[in-house]
């Protein structure tokens, strides 16, 4: 980004036009900026602002105004609450579930597309088609295919003589559950990010060090895997928070049960914010997971700063 | 030395076809659940409770039911007017915006920069608890306009739109307004028609995301009869009760446009993402 | 399933048609033409005979254009209802359970229902089993329409209580109205079925533990809540009594420690229990399974000659809107009025009608087992009141959770109940919402 090159020493003219630039371009300026400023002020950043506002009052969805000021109650009682604290683990569960293997399975598939010489668009098809699908029908699918006593997976094990646990409806695997639909749901993304890192490599470092004798397991090792470092980097951050963010398939697949047992920190905010009415307690919680969200981007922005360093 | 050479390439041949019938295997695993999903929707509803890919008797009967019983047809008028509608906004604020950061100079410049820039920081999902009250105070719950207006001022779009501005070459504007141009005249007549494929990207994506987003238009449509796709086979599934045949009928109705929609851009789709990292 | 749907509609699209032509006269020469949007959530069986319900009043009103949505049961459902008002675009009739509705009325969501309105359509008071009359008023005035009661009841297998002589002469069950007769009886019915005496969901359902300990707790007179929820007033000598006695049951291996909502059904329904005990909708299910049952009140087993149950109704309750006009609550009560008027197809699912036009009639009392345990409306006891609390809620779910530890064991009773009070501690002095 070129943040850094607007930094320069004002000059005198006016209304600060650097000298290369035609006077007066004040007012254009903002005729094109309005429109997008007007709604970011009306959508971003003055809910953002009123939200934070909100988390210290008692503000109740059903009745008009602030109510009671609240001062640091809400956020006391959300730190205090084993809800809040539980959602928020589930959350972190299910970030542990889906990152890893949608990194690790997209690299892999993505590697061995590459090396493949014909047949790149069905691969293509095979794994990205399921992202562009709505949740809603995503999670049609898999209730249909998880359903005890007829469902797919189940039948499918039973053949090979493996009994199937009850996938959504035990507390201990609905959460596997969600996670292997989701790792299904949104590989494709990852592979197809992992797939363009892979085409930049420069063929003729492989071809180098075939004629040195390394087997492709070694060039993998060797190569590959460095080159594809800030790959990486970016698909795990993207892969982190849009785990965090996670909501619709524990909303319909779940329900946030069994028992609470896929209760994700957005579906805690959407139960004590519209069904419980609290909306003043759910926009405290809110802004502790915007606090979530923003250490997670700020540990990625430290590491990316290190791999350019590096680089 | 040529012997070497020689194994090694028989080797390197070997993996090759090795990794190609691993991924063939993992690619038709992957189609398995919407092939499960489409052959399903293909039984009359009698025969899904038996867990098999035969179809004794197949039938569309499952399709034209979803088609008469539920709203999906106006489902999907909600969708395409509300995803047209952000995408088409986005598009447009955005690239004026950035059109504005990356050709002039203006007093204020960085304080506008920065902002938008934290804006990328901002998840709307933190934000639906305000939202609900700013649009319950304007009256505009229940409306299209709720679900559309806060999807579109999206910084990352601004900052997509900046970074292919600032990297086209200067001259032909240059050309345009010695011939006494506007910057809106040269903003239409050069830039956007230069800025194709970012258009296509920052455009594909916001419809596909707009479409598929569940958690705000379900707090913000509460009527089946405006509900988006999402929304209405999230909300209303409980009337198919155990129909597993119209059940998945409906999700594959609920994935067709989409569906198109990737094999008609499927270039621009895959190509956005690998340029831009954006995801919703 | 399939086959169960069809049986109904044949058995009963008559009669629900008949029923209705008592209400066609009943807003004579008032134009009813227009539009009606009804919200309900019931599934299975219920939702089969709603369908039926619903196509009655189509046929009998061809000029009001009837769009029903049957939304996700619990939380969701009330969540969807209470937005869509808050929008300004609710429909115009909706189902709600009693517990649920004051909480709506509270938050200013529902429109009064006057008895002037009301008279026009022949409903009044004194037509409804007074219990659910009365439970729903908030502050004398009414808000919502019961349909039914659905008391917490007992099934039993004919069979199995024959074989363990717990059945009289005629045929019925003898009374369980003590601990010592009651756990006898599961002893004697444990050794008829070879495997348990009687059988309770435990397991990832908080509602069924929390039903069964408020029928025996408020048998002993005990109460959870008072003062709209702000203060606890749970009683530890009679809770600990009640969860005492469930840990026996489990513990001696008359009901089974560990067991979940579809499992507790299969083991009742195989004939590996002689008892179940559950809300009375379950009846479709037994009688689709084909099985020698019956059902009857939940036994009294703590209190004396004062009988208490858990239960609670669906009613009909009409959301607010800034648009209503006398037509549109006219059309509305129409509605309401004819699902009434079918209480017979809705009581055929096991719930007690709330109408007493048909209560009170021979053919409801020749319905067996259904009005076995019709006393139960008048005994019932609904949730206490409190804004956290209700059917599907977080009291609920913390009174629950709490007793299901008892009965699987994992808990002594003095533990589950500070576990409760603790809990219950948070709840009653967070502020208000509403």
């Amino acid at each position: 980004m070129t943040t850094e090159t607007v930094v320069r020493p004002r000059p005198a003219t006016e209304d600060g036009a650097p000298p290369e630039q035609r006077p007066g371009t004040g007012l254009p300026a903002l005729g094109f900026l309005a429109p997008f400023l007007i709604l970011y002020l009306a959508f971003i950043i003055g809910p953002t602002i009123y939200g934070l506002v909100m988390s210290f009052f008692d503000t109740s969805l059903v009745k008009p105004g602030l109510s009671g000021f609240a001062g640091f109650g809400n956020y006391a009682e959300a730190l205090q609450s084993s809800d809040f604290w539980s959602s928020l683990w589930h959350t972190v569960w299910f970030t542990v579930l889906t990152t890893p293997p949608l990194i690790v399975l997209a690299f892999v598939f993505a590697l061995l597309a590459d090396r493949a010489s014909r047949g790149r668009w069905f691969f293509r098809l095979a794994f990205f088609a399921p992202f562009i699908l709505p949740s809603a029908v995503v999670a049609l699918i898999w209730i249909f295919i998880y359903t005890p006593g007829l469902g797919l997976i189940e039948t499918a094990l039973l053949k090979i003589g493996i009994t199937s646990p009850n996938w959504l409806g035990d507390p201990n695997w609905a959460m596997p559950s969600l996670a292997m639909t989701t790792i299904w749901w949104t590989l494709g993304f990852n592979f197809v990010l992992y797939l363009a890192g892979l085409q930049e490599i420069p063929r003729d470092l492989y071809e180098a060090s075939a004629m040195d004798g390394a087997s492709p397991w070694q060039q993998i090792r060797k190569i590959t895997i460095p080159m594809l470092g800030r790959t990486t980097t970016l698909v795990a951050v993207l892969q982190v928070i849009a785990s965090l963010k996670v909501f619709d398939q524990m909303y319909i697949m779940t329900s946030g049960g069994p028992n609470f047992a896929t209760r994700s920190i957005l579906e805690y905010v959407y139960d004590e914010g519209f069904t419980n009415f609290r909306v003043g307690y759910a926009a405290a919680v809110s802004m502790l997971f915007f606090v979530v969200v923003l250490l997670v981007s700020a540990v990625w922005f430290t590491i990316v700063r290190r791999q350019e360093k590096g680089v | 030395m040529t012997d070497l050479a020689q194994r090694a390439e028989t080797r390197v041949k070997l993996f090759n076809r090795i990794c190609f019938g691993v991924l063939i295997a993992f690619a038709l695993l992957w189609l398995v659940p919407l092939a499960w999903a489409l052959d399903t929707a293909l039984k009359p509803n009698a025969e899904t409770t038996r867990t098999t890919w035969a179809i004794a008797d197949p039938t569309l009967d499952a399709f034209s039911r979803v088609l008469r019983d539920t709203d999906i047809i106006t489902w999907f008028g909600s969708s395409l007017f509300i995803s047209t509608l952000t995408a088409v906004g986005t598009v447009l604020v955005a690239s004026l915006a950035a059109y504005a950061l990356s050709r002039m100079r203006f007093r204020y410049r960085n304080v506008v920069f920065w902002l938008v820039l934290a804006g990328i920081m901002i998840p709307g999902q933190v934000l639906i608890v305000p939202w609900f009250r700013e649009f319950d105070a304007l009256g505009l719950l229940n409306t299209w306009w709720a679900v559309s207006l806060p999807q579109i001022p999206t910084a990352i779009a601004v900052f997509i739109f900046k970074q292919f501005f600032d990297g086209l070459p200067r001259e032909l504007e240059e050309v345009a307004r010695m011939d006494g141009a506007g910057y809106l005249r040269i903003y239409r007549k050069i830039i956007m028609p230069l800025a194709r494929p970012a258009v296509a990207a920052v455009a594909i994506f916001t419809f596909v995301t707009s479409w598929n987003d569940l958690l705000w238009p379900l707090l913000v449509l509460s009527n089946p009869d405006i509900m988006t796709v999402p929304v209405g086979l999230a909300t209303v599934q409980g009337a198919f009760g155990i129909r597993y045949a119209d059940t998945m009928a409906s999700a594959i109705l609920g994935a067709i446009p989409l569906v198109a929609v990737f094999l008609l851009f499927q270039r621009h789709i895959v190509e956005g993402i690998a340029g831009s990292g954006l995801k919703g | 399933m399939t086959l169960t749907r069809r049986a109904l509609l044949s058995g009963t699209a008559a009669a629900a048609a008949l029923g209705l032509t008592g209400c066609s006269g009943v807003t004579p020469g008032r134009d009813t033409s227009g539009s009606l949007d009804y919200w309900n959530l019931f599934g299975g069986g219920d939702g089969v005979r709603m369908t039926q319900m619903l196509d009655a009043f189509r046929t009998a009103n061809p000029r009001v254009t009837l769009s029903a949505v049957t939304l996700a049961w619990g939380n969701p459902y009330y969540t969807k209802l209470a937005l869509a008002t808050l929008g300004d675009k609710p429909p115009d009739v909706a189902i709600s359970h009693l517990t649920r509705m004051k909480t709506l009325v509270s938050s200013d969501l529902l429109e009064e229902l006057r008895p002037a309105d009301l008279a026009r359509h022949g409903i009044s008071a004194d037509l409804f089993t007074e219990r659910a009359w009365q439970a729903g008023l908030v502050d004398g005035k009414a808000y919502a329409i019961p349909l039914d009661t659905h008391p917490f009841v007992m099934f039993y297998n004919t069979d199995i209580c024959e074989k363990a002589g717990l059945l009289d002469s005629s045929g019925a069950l003898t009374p369980l109205d003590t601990p010592e007769k009651f756990t006898e009886a599961m002893r004697k019915a444990k050794e008829a079925s070879g495997a348990y005496g009687g059988v309770v969901t435990i397991n990832n359902d908080t509602s069924t533990p929390w039903r069964i300990f408020q029928s025996l707790y408020s048998q002993l007179g005990g109460e959870v809540l008072a003062d709209q929820g702000r203060r606890v007033v749970l009683d530890e000598a009679r809770a600990s009594q009640v969860l005492t006695f469930l840990q026996s049951l489990t513990k001696s291996g008359l009901f089974p420690a560990a067991t979940d909502y579809q499992g507790s059904i299969a083991t009742f329904a195989n004939g590996q229990a002689g008892f179940y005990f559950q809300g009375e909708w379950e009846i479709s299910t037994f009688q689709t399974a084909k099985m020698p049952f019956s059902m009857t009140l939940f036994p009294n087993v703590f209190g004396g000659d004062k009988y208490a149950v858990q239960a609670d109704s669906h009613t009909l309750v009409i959301p607010r809107r800034p648009d209503q006009s006398q037509a549109g609550l006219d059309r509305s009560l129409l509605l309401v009025r004819s699902m009434l008027d079918q209480s017979k197809t809705w009581a055929e699912g096991g719930h007690v009608p709330a109408w007493l036009p048909f209560r009170d009639s021979a053919e409801y009392q020749a319905m067996t087992p259904q009005s076995n345990y019709s006393a139960a409306a008048d005994a019932a006891v609904y949730d206490p009141e409190g804004w956290y609390s209700g059917s599907g809620s977080n009291f609920e779910i913390v009174m629950g959770s709490a007793v299901a530890t008892v009965l699987g064991g994992q808990q002594s009773p003095a533990d589950a109940i500070a576990q409760m009070r603790g809990q219950l501690q948070n709840l009653s002095t967070t502020a208000s919402p509403i």
